[in-house]
């Protein structure tokens, strides 16, 4: 048992930081469904579509950063253009409305993408080295033999300080403060003189660049192809864990997904008699969770009045 | 006027009752079915007008129909629905090719019964916990019917390929079959395989819309619209939403068994994933929430939409002009568009644009 | 029915119920009895725990002491289906129809326990479905009538105006024949016209049927009209019990509703 624990560590290790990807796509879907109640289904392919915009350019020699502000301003661009013509006329609808809008709208993003671009796959480099870390030889007092991947390290620290800062931005910005009285009441923050709409527009504007940040980082590591819209996938168990409300809930909630599906891929799979079991394995933590918290870690319980 | 909806006095309870409690609607429908569907089509419809595109139509409607019991009628979101279909397809192929006695139609029945207790398994935690929640329940359903196919091969009776192909000779249609004029090549062929789809898809359409108008229908709405009224009133919400939960997959996996039997003729855990999910998905949404009518036609549309480009590209264009990507985002692009404005004008779907467009025409001309 | 209620047996008894939501007391040491065939109206402050009170009876909230007795049967923890299949029936405070279904569905759904056939009979409208869903009608259209709702039969409830979405709330109620009825507010924010009428409806309920009525009521003159037993709470607590007569000269209630000064 304790010479696995290395490994064990390895693995573990090697999950949280991909978890925090997962948290910070999660954080996307917190910050519009906190604002506006909206389930946004088109987050993975808002992914894709960044992703593929910048690839596209730096592909024709476009200067990275140009092509990441370039990206960055689309992105908020169109953040706000999905705002004005789907969500606002869709206010006040029942969830299930505006989840269904949101999934009509991936797919027309879908479609969006891939014909203005095309359906290649595409590379894409940050330029973050690859190489593995050996952590007995950078910090021997830790003591442990093992092994973790610089990339993941690095993608790990860009999405924790995109996290941080949207984090501080919402807990101590006067905007933050509106957002806070929106989601907690969209009618008490009308009635103050909120503006519901710019608050709208900004959520979702924010939510493009995390999709930005997050497709880069992914299609680094995947490449940016239609697998990318996957993301999606990988962050629902993540916010359904957290509690769909709670921003706390979607990082602790990342790091659970992304600890278990590692842990199980190595050590439940033989169990299961094959490999791939990391797609349903999410959810069934995700499950395992809920029964025990119907509304996830964080998420706030409805007391149902009648 | 020929069809009036007003004044046909009904004269009794079990009249107001009926499925279609218009004189003209009966007409009409039966006109529909028998003359039509089982008449002229059976009889003119060409091979291509068959496998491409009635029977996929009925296969999808039924699945439709089953996501509309779930979700249109009781509101429980569901994104399983490709794997409750591929549980289907996969319990019919088995229960065809292990046991030769078997009938296509009880195959069936019995594939829809294997998918509606997975659905039963699956929608076990709706009992606990409530709206999206309820998405990672569904979708654990998904992948673990994708995964588990790929998995055990022996779903697959071992083929290599892990595409089984359905060698027609595998079934029986009913009993006696020989002695009818009818013999096994006629019901492989797409017509026969046509009036197999047809028969079942109007079963699965009574019988729903008998559920919808007796007690078992008012109860899922009645959880739908308000659950901890319903229980006040003493429907026991559990049992409701279990309920709708077998009967919705068990319609999704009579529609994978015909998938995979009547429409493709191959057994592919592939082509039953999420996606194909989300595609049910639309045509509910596109057809209208809660509607049977509307199951039917979010699907023809939805279905149907890809192959009008297609078509219309080579009338005008000349054929082969349009490439499979060009017509695929395009359709991507279309649905997604009108899914959008259906819900933002009107959220009833196609159903209710029809109902409008009735109650327009009875006023015309002089409606706005 | 206006009898001593002395001589009638408690359908309800209510022994010591204490509710609590996370450490906010919401029901302080309640008791009290509802007689058979009376009009008891709770009545108190905006927050005096009424609605929960009614939520304890039909289990819809569990109280952290006390029990619940209805016909001889005693409860710990009700549950909201074993209430309705005891004969309680309810209406809400905010209204609770299903919105996406006509008047007649909704009333028809008051009747569910009615209905034993199970749902592959119904898919194939075998067996007593028919029988089932026609003798249901043909209750369901003499509430109809009774309520005066003929014209509204097939229309969607939530196109309706308030007041009559309350009477089809009541039709709800009455359809699965209650042997007692909990109305949270029935004529809250009605007109007089409207209140008049629903007055009329409960009065010929409990009289025409012996429906017993739990009510609660803000409307001073019709509780005092139509009430036979009044309970009156406050902050949770009960500050008054007794007929219309006993409860108008009671000390603690005029204070609660009149203010003291201190």
């Amino acid at each position: 048992m304790w010479e696995g624990l290395p490994f064990f560590l390895e693995v573990l290790v090697g999950g949280l930081l991909s978890g925090v990807m997962y948290s910070l796509v999660a954080i996307g879907f917190v910050l519009i469904y906190k604002s506006s109640g909206v389930f946004n289904f088109a987050q993975g392919t808002m992914l894709l579509f960044a992703a593929l915009t910048f690839v596209s350019m730096t592909e024709r020699q476009v200067n990275f950063w140009v092509a990441f502000s370039i990206t960055l301003v689309m992105m908020v661009i169109m953040g706000i253009i999905i705002e004005r013509t789907v969500m606002r006329p869709l206010a006040n609808q029942s969830l299930l409305s505006l989840f269904m809008a949101t999934v009509g709208l991936n797919y027309f993003l879908e479609g969006l993408a891939q014909g203005v671009w095309d359906s290649a796959v595409h590379g894409v480099d940050l330029g973050i080295s690859n190489d593995p870390i050996f952590l007995i030889e950078k910090f021997p007092i830790l003591g442990l033999d093992i092994i973790i991947s610089q990339f993941d390290i690095a993608a790990a620290l860009i999405a924790g300080s995109m996290i941080l800062g949207l984090t501080l931005f919402f807990q101590y910005t006067r905007t933050g403060l509106s957002l806070r009285a929106v989601s907690d009441d969209h009618m008490a923050a009308m009635a103050v003189g909120i503006p519901l709409s710019r608050i709208w527009a900004i959520v979702w504007a924010v939510t493009g660049v995390i999709c930005l940040i997050a497709g880069l980082l992914w299609g680094d590591r995947v490449s940016v192809s239609f697998t990318l819209t996957a993301a999606v996938l990988k962050g629902l168990p993540v916010i359904l864990i957290g509690g769909l409300t709670s921003i706390p809930g979607a990082i602790v909630g990342g790091l659970i997904i992304g600890a278990s599906e590692k842990l199980g891929e190595i050590y439940l799979a033989e169990i299961f008699g094959g490999q791939g079991i990391e797609h349903w394995w999410a959810y069934t933590t995700a499950l395992i969770f809920l029964m025990i918290r119907p509304t996830g870690i964080f998420g706030e319980k409805e007391i149902e009045r009648v | 006027m020929y069809y009036r909806e007003a004044g046909r006095l009904v004269k009794s309870f079990a009249a107001d009752r009926r499925m279609l409690p218009l004189m003209e609607d009966r007409f009409v429908t039966t006109l529909f079915v028998v003359v039509v569907m089982y008449g002229l089509v059976t009889w003119l419809a060409s091979d291509y007008i068959f496998s491409a595109i009635l029977i996929p139509m009925m296969v999808l409607g039924v699945a439709t129909l089953g996501l509309n019991i779930a979700t249109g009628y009781t509101g429980q979101l569901s994104l399983g629905t490709a794997g409750f279909m591929c549980f289907g397809a996969f319990a019919a192929f088995n229960l065809i090719f292990r046991l030769d006695w078997m009938y296509i139609p009880l195959a069936f029945f019995l594939a829809g019964l294997i998918a509606g207790l997975m659905g039963i398994i699956f929608g076990l935690p709706a009992l606990r916990i409530k709206g999206f929640y309820l998405i990672v329940s569904t979708l654990a359903a998904q992948f673990f019917a994708e995964w588990v196919f790929n998995a055990y091969p022996w779903f697959l009776n071992y083929t290599s390929s892990g595409v089984v192909n359905l060698p027609p000779f595998h079934y029986k249609v009913f009993p006696f079959q020989e002695l009818t004029p009818l013999n096994d090549a006629f019901w492989h062929s797409s017509r026969g395989r046509y009036l197999i789809t047809l028969t079942i898809t109007i079963a699965l359409i009574v019988a729903c819309k008998n559920m919808v108008r007796s007690s078992t229908g008012r109860n899922w709405m009645a959880v739908r619209d308000m659950d901890i009224a319903a229980n006040v009133i003493g429907i026991s919400v559990a049992k409701t939403k279990l309920m709708a939960f077998f009967v919705s997959t068990f319609y999704c996996g009579v529609a994978g068994a015909m998938y995979s039997y009547c429409y493709i003729g191959n057994l592919d855990f592939m082509i039953f994933n999420l996606r194909r999910s989300f595609l049910v998905m639309f045509m509910v949404i596109v057809g209208g929430l809660g509607s049977i009518l509307g199951s039917f036609l979010g699907a023809i549309f939805v279905y149907g939409w890809p192959i009008l480009v297609t078509r219309l590209g080579d009338a005008i264009f000349g054929g082969g002009t349009l490439d499979t990507a060009f017509v695929e985002n395009n359709s991507k692009i279309v649905v997604g568009t009108i899914i959008i404005v259906l819900l933002i004008r009107e959220p009833g779907g196609f159903a209710a644009l029809w109902n409008t467009s009735k109650q327009k025409l009875r006023v015309w001309p002089f409606s706005k | 029915m206006n009898t001593s209620t002395d001589s009638k047996n408690p359908i309800l008894v209510l022994d010591n119920i204490n509710l609590s939501f996370k450490g906010v007391k919401a029901i302080t040491d309640i008791s009290f009895n509802v007689y058979e065939g009376e009009i008891c109206a709770v009545i108190g402050p905006n927050g005096a725990g009424k609605s929960s009170m009614l939520n304890v009876i039909n289990g819809v909230y569990i109280p952290q002491e006390g029990t619940i007795t209805f016909e001889g049967k005693q409860f710990k923890k009700m549950k909201p289906g074993t209430a309705a299949s005891m004969g309680i029936g309810r209406t809400f405070q905010n209204i609770a129809l299903f919105a996406g279904m006509s008047t007649l569905d909704n009333i028809m759904t008051g009747r569910n326990s009615f209905h034993k056939a199970t749902f592959w009979e119904t898919a194939l409208n075998v067996g007593r479905v028919r029988s089932e869903e026609l003798a249901s009608r043909e209750e369901v259209e003499k509430i109809i009538e009774f309520l005066g709702l003929q014209s509204i039969r097939k229309t969607p409830v939530s196109s309706l105006p308030y007041g009559l979405q309350k009477r089809v709330e009541l039709g709800r109620a009455l359809a699965a024949q209650p042997k007692m009825l909990l109305l949270d507010e029935p004529m809250a924010g009605m007109t007089m016209e409207e209140k008049l009428d629903m007055s009329c409806f409960i009065q010929e309920v409990n009289r025409n049927l012996g429906t017993t009525v739990v009510l609660i009521e803000h409307d001073m003159s019709v509780v005092m009209d139509v009430s036979d037993h009044v309970v009156v709470m406050d902050y949770g607590k009960k500050i008054g019990d007794g007929t219309p007569e006993e409860v108008m000269n009671n000390q603690d209630v005029i204070d609660a509703y009149l203010g003291v000064s201190h």
